[in-house]
């Protein structure tokens, strides 16, 4: 009959879906492997390969493959911090514009560092760096907080509490204030490129708005140091 | 005669004491004398906060270099090395095994218990 069925089916599927349901699922079945993208790992002869390199191999002869999303990338130019700076910097999905923006703060980098070169002496002229990328690299590591406060409730008042920051949550914040630093505080006529630059440039030398705001935050985590076994991990 | 031996039931009702409500309790367990299948929810007391000694090192030696970290690359570097282990060890901790301080929390150990339940009736 249908009833019963209908109310056994029903009982079946709801002890067959999960209590709690994921938002953020994969549509790939967990047999599908994280495809290969550098070029050198194709390249190397078979013998190097170590045990489980060979394991490795032999799997994906049987396993389907996941495909690549359009983030990660072969070429030798890229960079997953270069990429993580431009997705953040996007706007409503134009990565066109964000892409475009990024490469001309980079050239606008490479511009003003080479006209410092030229001019300088002799003697400084080793001093200057030049490369773009290391700048911006640097830059984002001068800019990271090595510890953040959050918000812990005891006895009814919120404390905020010094606590350590994870690696990831670092690299955001720098991302985060240097990108809201050029957007909020300049003059509005003055373009991106230009102005991350300049920001750029400042943090790399260890000066600039953003290195005093990752100074503020520590002094306050500094000035609040007697709550920090607050904390319970 | 010697002091005659009398049953203890009759001292007990000449003194007067039974009458005052001195009596043995009498025992009527409400519930059946068997443990039950799961433990109280006692709230764990909070574990200890990691890397406090690193901290306030590195937090002295920011107080002398006005918050530069160049000169406190050292501690800054020992800061990260004791909360990358305090991440690790808390990461290996999740078991059926006794937790750092040597107890159990109580989910865990009705977990257990649920595995091995109390028999109600022979088969």
């Amino acid at each position: 009959m249908a009833a019963p069925s209908a109310a056994g089916l029903g009982r079946r599927l709801r002890a067959w879906l999960p209590r709690i349901m994921p938002v953020r699922w994969s549509r790939y079945d967990t047999s599908y492997l994280e495809p290969e993208v550098k070029k050198e790992s194709y390249q190397k002869p078979v013998e190097e390969l170590t045990e489980e390199e060979r394991e490795q191999m032999e799997l994906k002869t049987v396993r389907p493959i996941k495909a690549a999303p359009p983030t990660v990338s072969s070429s030798v130019f890229t960079d997953p911090m270069i990429s993580k700076f431009t997705n953040m910097m996007m706007r409503s999905g134009n990565k066109v514009l964000a892409r475009s923006l990024m490469s001309q703060t980079l050239e606008t980098i490479k511009r003003k560092q080479l006209e410092k070169y030229h001019k300088a002496p002799e003697n400084e002229k080793e001093t200057i760096e030049c490369n773009p990328y290391v700048i911006f690299h640097q830059a984002l590591k001068n800019c990271q907080p090595i510890i953040g406060l959050s918000n812990i409730t005891k006895g009814g008042k919120t404390y905020q509490v010094p606590v350590p920051l994870t690696d990831n949550r670092k690299r955001f914040l720098a991302m985060k204030w240097l990108i809201t630093e050029c957007r909020e505080n300049k003059h509005r006529r003055t373009l991106m490129p230009e102005k991350l630059s300049q920001e750029l440039l400042l943090a790399f030398n260890n000066e600039g708005p953003v290195i005093k705001k990752k100074h503020v935050l520590h002094k306050m985590a500094e000035a609040n140091r007697a709550y920090a076994h607050f904390r319970w991990w | 005669m010697a002091a005659p031996a009398y049953p203890a039931w009759v001292t007990r009702w000449v003194s007067g004491q039974w009458r005052n409500k001195k009596r043995p309790p009498a025992l009527r367990p409400p519930r059946t004398l068997a443990l039950a299948d799961k433990v109280a929810n006692r709230r764990e007391r909070a574990t200890d906060a990691t890397c406090i000694t690193e901290m306030s090192v590195m937090m002295a030696c920011w107080k002398q270099n006005d918050f530069k970290d160049t000169p406190c690359a050292e501690e800054i570097r020992k800061f990260y090395d004791c909360v990358a282990k305090a991440e690790k060890e808390h990461k290996n901790e999740n078991e059926d095994t006794l937790s750092s301080r040597g107890n159990l929390p109580s989910s865990k150990v009705n977990k257990l218990l649920k595995r091995f339940p109390q028999m109600t009736r022979y088969v």
